[in-house]
């Protein structure tokens, strides 16, 4: 959760003060993390995210509001002084939008602006056109997208992946129409070059209509038509060709994939365009056999119509192959040329009997896009998942869907949507299969929680892991999974500092590692799995739940697993949770591990194998020792400084104050002219970290993949972050990022 | 990558069109020796290899001798108004995008009373070859000094003799914005006339080739002393330009390097005067193509245009009665 910025307050101190033991009736617990969020709207974090209309060719689909502020405010705002007053003004004007969003009054984002704007001008007692006025004019006038504005909450997966589709859709309808119509024109003009070569348009009727007016008599039609009549040429088209091309332009021109677009054209065949969007699987199913036949005669029509305008339907060779076609000869690419489906799921509304379906949906390899949204991760406390529900665990269906191996697989929840829109937009362009799992935060037993925060408390407990599978990405896992978007992807439990006062009012540190069970004393259907005890009552038997867990089953200690949790006063408690939490915190740490593996981290068989190549080199060594100990020694007292000195030199250069331009293609900051936005350490505070200064270096230039490099590059708000050539040639889209990092070396 | 099925199927016709199938009924009219013939042959040559289905093949023309080869194509062709070839082609070519277009015309049909669409179709650089027939002089009309006509040229029109300098369509055409592909051939090498031809075909945008071509009546011995001597023909190769076949390499030794991106060097060449350099002199293909550039979103269908023009028109329409507004609006 350390990407929600806090601007406009300071993190109100977590205070502790005496407290009496656990009242009977538990008062609703939160994690300890919470305490400093306390108020969402006064924050500028990745909600309201702006939908962006039409961006297929911008290649963004989203965009949260602060990023569209901060870009109007580059735009339009000096960077001195003078812009001073207009970056209040636009600032306070984003916190209009966002109160307004917060309380359910979503719209456009033109139509907030212009709204908000006139209630600013309205509060401050200024005229219209005063100087507030004209300075958010002179900003919306530097506003570059604009898109419908949504909050965070249980509708949020929803709409934001309807709209991915709806972009995907219109931009198959442009390629399409393109296509199709093409096609028309050129087949239409075929019927309408031999026409005029028939007796028809040669006769006096049609030559007469084809002049203005001839009030006067002064052409005699009949005569012109013998002439015309004589010189007719004689190559008219052979009446099957005629009936051929006939009958594809009537399928083409009828066909009820795609609307008309902005003209319509007024063919009487033409029909309704079908729907693609369900909310169940079977609906989908059924809908994609009811409509086979016709997109067998659609496919058809287009074929004989590309062999037609080349003039290369030969019926001998021809005939035979479209009398037997059928739905195997249906290929991926004039699949990709009609409408995908989008099924939306929602956990506990649709029937359970639909995953099933869903697995067969997404098995077919037609293209289909699932959409399964959990409100609820934890499930009951019951030992059975409730009947209405995919059960407690919907975390594992999008693991499941990977086995499939076809498909595009997406799992985040609502918090992590915007970090992980790049791999969104390859889901949604991916041409197959594609499951989209979505956690909204939005859990009903979690009273006084945003759903924004639950949303990101789950993966940061590694209860609901971020992470996407792309098939189309590369040969091999290494290309295709990616677990890059959790926070410290490299760790069991990410880890996180808490500032509280303790009695004396004193500033104090604990760290604490958010854990699953820090995720599940929030909802109250566990409260009862939690004792929570104030400050006086902590005694030495307890322990952090990651030290517990990784406990040994002969310990023979018996010790209460504990995390740090606050009530509704913001005191600090300890909160030890019972069995049924530590079991279900110890399988997702499991489900966590295995993740980890996919991704080559911790990897049990490269382990294996690093372990294996260990002992057989020591025992090399230890070999060649043996005959000549004398030089082994000598060897080893040489070598051994080697390393030293690397160091040294390493880290002075890196904690230098001013490090040069390297040669060598190293990423470097202009550390100087670090302005402390947090914007990198946010993304890798093991490669990026602050000096004693408060200002960021490289600190360690291999903990950190190119992709954040460069993303740190271009999220830096004074652009000090030059990302350098990569490390690791394998790294997956290097030669995109290059391309983004050119500006930035 | 794979085929689409209409490509596998398209494979499954086969088609093999010889140098007749591209010869129409009427047999050439031209004076015998005049290098026009030799341009013919290359067209049809070309036509052939590259198997050119006829019904998608376009020569367009203006006035001139030159101008008489369409009658001689068995393909489409356009025999159009004097110096207007160039504009008629250009909206073949927007229309129907698929078809190839050839443009043949002469140095007074071109340079003289149609240089303003020569300019500009330089700047449009629309996909289409146009091939300058050059003899230097009107001949159709039976010998008037053209803009192309050496200075002193003795003709009708010019009895004492040319007073200017001959224009160089070369150098003007270099110097023109968007220039993509300049070349010059002779009539008396028809190989590298015909190398030529087949770059210029293959080059995506518009393509210039100008042909010197001996006009044995009007004309005669112009180029008498550069067929005869060899040496003072200065081919230009290069990778990514002409080759030489062997057999020419004996006979042309007078060979230059030359980089067809190099542009100011092709500007000297065509500033050769005792020589006359013949290759590729300029060859750009990242020139964007106002055919490409102009290609809208959507095909202009005939209903899509009266659709959007009735849309535009609503726009201000006044309806009396709210009646018809519903069931027009509706």
């Amino acid at each position: 959760m350390s990407h929600a910025r806090i601007t406009s307050e300071p993190p109100p101190p977590v205070s502790e003060s005496a407290s009496s033991a656990p009242s009977a009736e538990p008062a609703p617990l939160r994690s300890a993390l919470f305490a400093r969020y306390a108020r969402l709207e006064n924050l500028r974090y990745d909600y309201p995210l702006v939908l962006i209309d039409g961006g297929e060719a911008a290649r963004t689909l989203i965009r949260p509001l602060t990023r569209i502020v901060d870009d109007v405010l580059k735009a339009a705002a000096p960077p001195d002084a003078s812009g001073e007053a207009i970056r209040s003004q636009v600032l306070k004007l984003e916190d209009k939008i966002r109160g307004q969003v917060a309380r359910g009054q979503e719209g456009r984002l033109t139509e907030l602006w212009r709204d908000c704007a006139a209630e600013l001008v309205r509060e401050s007692g200024e005229e219209r056109f005063g100087p507030i006025d004209a300075n958010l004019d002179k900003a919306r006038h530097s506003l570059r997208l604009d898109g419908r504005v949504i909050g965070c909450d249980e509708a949020t997966p929803v709409k934001l992946l309807t709209h991915a589709w709806q972009v995907k859709h219109e931009a198959k309808a442009r390629r399409f129409r393109k296509k199709v119509e093409g096609l028309i024109l050129r087949l239409n003009d075929i019927l309408k070059s031999d026409h005029m070569k028939s007796d028809e348009a040669h006769g006096a009727g049609a030559l007469a209509s084809a002049m203005a007016s001839n009030d006067d008599g002064t052409i005699d039609f009949q005569a012109l038509s013998e002439v015309l009549h004589r010189v007719r040429p004689e190559d008219r088209l052979p009446a099957d060709r005629v009936r051929r091309i006939r009958g594809a332009l009537a399928v083409l021109q009828g066909q009820p994939f795609f609307g008309p677009g902005r003209a319509s054209q007024a063919f009487p065949n033409r029909a309704a365009p079908y729907g693609y969007v369900f909310d169940s699987c079977s609906e989908a199913l059924d809908a994609h056999r009811d409509r086979l036949p016709a997109v067998l005669d659609f496919t058809m029509a287009l074929t004989v119509a590309e062999l037609e305008v080349e003039n290369k339907y030969r019926p001998e060779l021809h005939d035979p192959v479209f009398e037997r076609f059928d739905e195997s000869d249906l290929t991926a690419d004039q699949l990709a040329l009609l409408p995908s489906a989008l099924i939306c799921l929602r956990d506990g509304v649709s029937e359970t009997a639909e995953i099933a379906r869903a697995y067969e949906a997404l098995a077919s390899g037609l293209p289909i896009t699932v959409v399964i949204q959990t409100d609820d991760i934890l499930g009951t406390t019951a030992p059975e998942p409730a009947p209405n529900s995919f059960g407690a665990g919907t975390a594992r269906l999008a693991a499941m869907a990977m086995g499939l191996n076809n498909a595009y697989v997406f799992q985040a929840s609502s918090a992590n949507l915007y970090r992980m829109h790049e791999a969104l937009l390859h889901g949604v362009h991916y041409e197959g299969p594609a499951l989209f799992s979505v956690y909204s935060g939005a859990t009903p037993t979690v009273p006084g929680v945003p759903a924004y925060i639950l949303a990101a408390a789950a993966t940061e407990s590694r209860a609901f892991p971020s992470y996407s599978y792309n098939p189309a990405a590369g040969p091999d896992l290494a290309t295709r999974f990616d677990l890059s978007h959790n926070p410290q992807q490299t760790a069991d439990w990410p880890e996180h500092r808490i500032d509280f006062e303790d009695r004396e009012g004193q500033r104090d540190v604990e760290t604490l590692r958010f854990t699953f069970a820090d995720f599940a004393i929030c909802d109250s259907r566990y409260a009862r799995f939690t004792h929570p005890f104030a400050r006086e009552a902590w005694g030495v038997g307890m322990i952090p739940v990651p030290e517990w867990l990784a406990l040994t089953d002969d310990s023979d200690r018996i010790q209460g697993p504990y995390v740090l949790g606050v009530d509704d006063r913001n005191r600090l408690m300890r909160v030890v949770v019972d069995a049924k939490i530590t079991e279900a915190a110890r399988r997702c740490n499991d489900a966590w591990c295995r993740l980890q593996e996919l991704a080559g981290i911790n990897n049990s068989h490269a382990l294996r194998q690093l372990a294996e190549e260990r002992r057989k080199r020591e025992a090399a060594a230890r070999d060649e020792a043996l005959p000549a100990p004398a030089v082994a020694t000598a060897a080893t007292s040489v070598a051994a400084p080697q390393p030293d000195v690397t160091t040294t030199t390493g880290a002075a250069s890196t904690g230098a104050e001013d490090p040069a331009p390297a040669d060598d293609g190293a990423p470097w900051i202009e550390t100087p002219r670090c302005t402390t936005c947090n914007e990198c350490v946010q993304i890798n505070k093991e490669l990026f970290a602050y000096n004693e200064n408060r200002q960021a270096y490289i600190a360690d230039p291999d903990a950190g993949t190119y992709r954040q490099l460069v993303e740190a590059a271009e999220s830096c708000q004074v652009s000090i972050i030059h990302p350098g050539k990569p490390r690791h040639p394998d790294e997956p889209n290097l030669a995109d990022l290059l391309e983004r990092a050119a500006p930035f070396n | 990558m794979t085929a689409s099925m209409s490509q596998c199927l398209l494979q499954m016709v086969r088609t093999d069109y010889t140098m007749s199938d591209y010869q129409s009924e009427i047999a050439p009219r031209w004076c015998s020796g005049c290098g026009d013939n030799a341009i013919l042959a290359a067209m049809q040559r070309l036509c052939r290899d590259e198997q050119l289905p006829p019904e998608k093949t376009v020569c367009v023309s203006g006035i001139g001798c030159a101008s008489r080869l369409p009658h001689y194509m068995n393909a489409y062709g356009f025999h159009g108004i004097h110096g207007r070839a160039l504009p008629v082609a250009q909206g073949i070519k927007i229309r129907r995008p698929d078809l190839h277009v050839f443009v043949t015309t002469g140095d007074g049909d071109c340079c003289s009373i149609g240089a303003a669409h020569w300019l500009h179709a330089v700047r449009y650089n629309m996909n289409m070859t146009l091939l300058l027939h050059d003899n230097e002089v009107y001949g159709l009309t039976k010998k008037q000094a053209s803009p192309t006509s050496p200075k002193g040229f003795k003709s009708n029109t010019t009895p004492f003799g040319a007073t200017l300098n001959a224009l160089n369509p070369l150098t003007v055409t270099l110097g023109i914005t968007n220039v993509s592909f300049v070349a010059q051939a002779v009539d008396w090498i028809p190989d590298l006339l015909y190398d030529i031809l087949s770059k210029a075909h293959h080059h995506k945008g518009f393509s210039f080739i100008r042909i010197l071509q001996r006009c044995p009546n009007f004309m005669e011995h112009r180029f008498d002393d550069h067929v005869r001597d060899p040496s003072s023909t200065r081919i230009l190769t290069h990778a990514n330009g002409l080759r030489l076949k062997p057999e020419l390499s004996r006979v042309y030794k007078n060979q230059q390097t030359h980089d067809p991106l190099d542009l100011g060097e092709a500007l000297s060449l065509a500033r050769l005067e005792d020589e006359i350099p013949v290759g590729i002199l300029y060859n750009d293909p990242s020139v964007p193509c106002y055919d490409e550039l102009r290609a809208g979103e959507r095909p202009s269908t005939p209903a899509l245009v009266e659709k959007v023009l009735d849309e535009e028109f609503d726009k201000v329409g006044i309806w009396p009665d709210p009646a018809d507004a519903a069931e027009v609006g509706g």
